[in-house]
């Protein structure tokens, strides 16, 4: 019997071990207890803590270096998290965090796994009283006006981003011929959105055919294979290749060249990963769209490092500043050069600065 | 060659026949050169997948190991990251990497005695975070004409990469067939208490296999690097589980001694030819998925319908 016991007894031990050590590497210093209460915390004891899916693309990795950039122009540091797109394991690094006990100074810039999981963060983060702004993805009827503590939602108009692409490509290919469209993961919102965005900008561009559309989710190697196939189907009617990424739009490019027809077909993408603007700098690709991922990073922990240090009063946060569309940037050969070094400005995390790229409220 | 091997490959011939019916385009030398480059890959893939599959154990490394493999060989050849130029040497590193990661599965396996379910998948989670390092936020594009030049070099009108693979399965069958390592593989799946009541030592033959494994997974991310043309951490995401469906499609057993590579590699044929022609005969992508699911089952039903006993019970 002791026999059968003692592997669970280690196994128990080894788990209380893991989560002693997790929640004690709360924050850098204790501080003398954060007293609580809207904007009163000393800006020495606030924590900020981004976290994101993982760190293995460069655009969530550069979100955290502008996270970074932030936490330092205050003295302060930033505790990166990633949670390999995994929510479950999302949800558990937030309990462990709000667990540490000093979450009334503690500010919160999250990306939230997908809609659903923003509902249980907000909640656990309200009641612990930290301060928190999501971005990207939240349920429609979840309101932040409805928590005291949960300052913003950020998030980016998909349908302008592919609409603003199309354009590109359209006037790339001279206002007609035939495009083929790379759709991202089809039961995602971003997905929907952007193609909502091509849509509408073939109704307004008769000239141009819509040949095919196919899926390759997001994905850099399916999008390759993908076009491949396409190219195959529709052979010299291809003029243009819209994609809802930047990844899937490499793939394409790839397919291009081993079809050795690069240069003959404008290819346009969203998110501006380095290697499109490299692209794009090259003449191999014509346009993206940038959220301008160190902004993120940073502006997160700058709206709830505001709001909890006193400099930014809740009460004048305007209702449509608690949920909003921020302003997003089509790069084109004429100005990739500006966002070839993606880094952040110190003037864009000023207190009286934090909410000047909201493009509209969030509808 | 039975009956019930041959149920796959008949399956494959009855897709191929349906879709150059349907589909003119399907029919032409220019689609099938695409078919076979977009198998590439996979076929090299479930190669290493096929041998630990005989074994009657099961490996989720690929992914991982794909991601650490690819990482590496961006930033060993010439590349936009840093000023090494090692060429075909760096894509041997590359490529021992993933046998040495492969091994290592073995070795757990073997010697803490913890399912291969378990060693693999861990063993891929070391892969990404080695990935994960060495991505250190900026991506690796392959400068090194060599290595770019097996995705857009073409011989007799096929891919580099589809002679490479084509290599591959043909080392895979020599191997299985005429190898020690090979018969030891099927004989460990058929009845390791057997094998080991008659003298053989099958441990180091289980860690054997898993290395050889880990070796095709190398070699299948730098080819999936060269096609990219960049180091990229998802290089491998969903060829763990496109393997293993692949080989048990093509009738390479999950309870192992049964298949081999030459089945695993109609198995791969028919995914792809499947994908390929469902987007040219003009399925919606929007059911293509469920589409392509079905018609899995029913081949794979089909296919097995004369392995079928009486009183079989099926887990």
């Amino acid at each position: 019997m002791t026999f059968t016991l003692r592997p669970a007894a280690v196994l128990l031990s080894l788990c209380l071990a893991a989560v002693t050590a997790t929640a004690c590497s709360g924050g850098p210093d204790a501080g003398p207890a954060g007293s609580g209460g809207t904007g009163t915390c000393d800006p020495a004891d606030v924590t900020l803590v981004g976290q994101v899916r993982n760190e293995s693309n460069p655009y969530e990795a550069s979100w955290l270096d502008g996270g970074d950039a932030f936490a330092a122009s205050v003295g302060l540091q930033q505790q990166r998290l990633t949670y390999d797109g995994e929510s479950t394991k999302q949800q558990e690094q937030i309990r462990q965090l709000l667990a540490s006990g000093r979450t009334e100074c503690m500010v919160l810039n999250v990306l939230p796994n997908g809609d659903s999981d923003t509902t249980p963060i907000v909640r656990a983060a309200d009641a612990a009283g930290a301060y928190l702004v999501t971005q990207w993805n939240k349920p429609a009827e979840l309101q932040p006006a409805d928590y005291d503590r949960w300052i913003s939602h950020i998030t980016y108009d998909g349908v302008e981003s592919g609409q603003q692409i199309a354009g590109s490509l359209f006037e790339a290919m001279g206002g007609s011929g035939g495009v083929i469209a790379l759709q991202g993961v089809l039961d995602t919102a971003a997905a929907k959105d952007r193609f909502a965005g091509l849509e509408a900008a073939l109704a307004a561009n008769p000239g141009i055919t819509l040949l095919d559309q196919q899926s390759a989710n997001f994905s850099r190697a399916e999008a390759l294979t993908v076009t491949e196939t396409l190219l195959t189907k529709h052979g010299d009617a291809v003029k243009g290749i819209w994609a809802a990424n930047d990844d899937m739009a490499l793939g394409a490019l790839q397919a291009l060249e081993q079809a050795g027809r690069a240069g003959e077909v404008a290819v346009v993408g969203i998110d501006a990963v380095p290697d499109a603007l490299t692209a794009i700098g090259e003449s191999k690709m014509t346009a993206t769209v940038s959220s301008d991922g160190p902004w993120q990073g940073g502006i997160g922990l700058a709206i709830g490092y505001c709001v909890a240090t006193g400099e930014l009063d809740m009460a004048q946060v305007a209702a449509e500043q608690r949920a909003f569309y921020a302003e997003q940037f089509l790069i084109t050969e004429d100005n990739v050069a500006d966002f070839q070094d993606p880094r952040t400005d110190a003037a864009d995390f000023e207190c009286a600065n934090v909410f000047n790229r909201m493009a509209g409220p969030l509808t | 060659m039975s009956i019930g091997a041959a149920g796959p490959l008949i399956a494959l011939a009855v897709v191929v026949v349906v879709f150059a019916a349907l589909n003119p385009q399907f029919r032409t030398l220019g689609n099938v050169a695409n078919i076979l480059d977009a198998a590439a890959v996979l076929a090299v893939v479930t190669c290493g997948t096929t041998f630990v599959l005989l074994l009657g154990s099961i490996d989720l490394s690929a992914a991982g190991v794909m991601a650490a493999s690819s990482l590496t060989v961006a930033l060993l050849v010439e590349n936009t990251r840093n000023d090494a130029d090692y060429g075909v040497l760096g894509i041997l590193v590359a490529v021992l990497l993933g046998a040495a990661l492969g091994g290592l599965s073995g070795l757990l396996l073997v010697l803490l005695k913890v399912p291969s379910f378990m060693t693999t998948l861990g063993v891929s989670a070391v892969g990404l975070g080695i990935a994960t390092l060495l991505f250190a936020g900026v991506q690796p594009g392959v400068v090194d004409a060599g290595l770019r030049g097996w995705a857009t070099g073409r011989f007799l009108g096929f891919t580099h990469l589809t002679w490479i693979a084509a290599a591959c399965v043909l080392v895979g069958w020599v191997v299985q067939r005429h190898t020690r390592l090979g018969r030891y593989a099927m004989a460990i799946g058929g009845a390791e208490e057997v094998l080991a009541l008659s003298g053989v030592r099958v441990a180091p033959y289980k860690v054997a296999v898993f290395t050889m494994a880990g070796a095709f997974y190398g070699l299948g991310a730098v080819m999936v690097t060269s096609q990219l043309g960049s180091g990229v951490v998802q290089a491998g995401a969903d060829y763990s589980f496109s393997a293993i469906t692949a080989a048990v499609v093509g009738g390479t057993l999950l309870v192992g001694g049964r298949g081999g590579v030459l089945h695993s590699t109609v198995g791969v044929l028919l995914l792809t030819v499947l994908a390929n022609g469902l987007v040219l005969v003009g399925v919606s992508p929007y059911v293509q998925g469920g589409v392509q699911g079905l018609i899995v089952v029913v081949a794979v039903a089909a296919a097995a319908a004369p392995l079928r006993h009486r009183n079989q019970v099926v887990k």
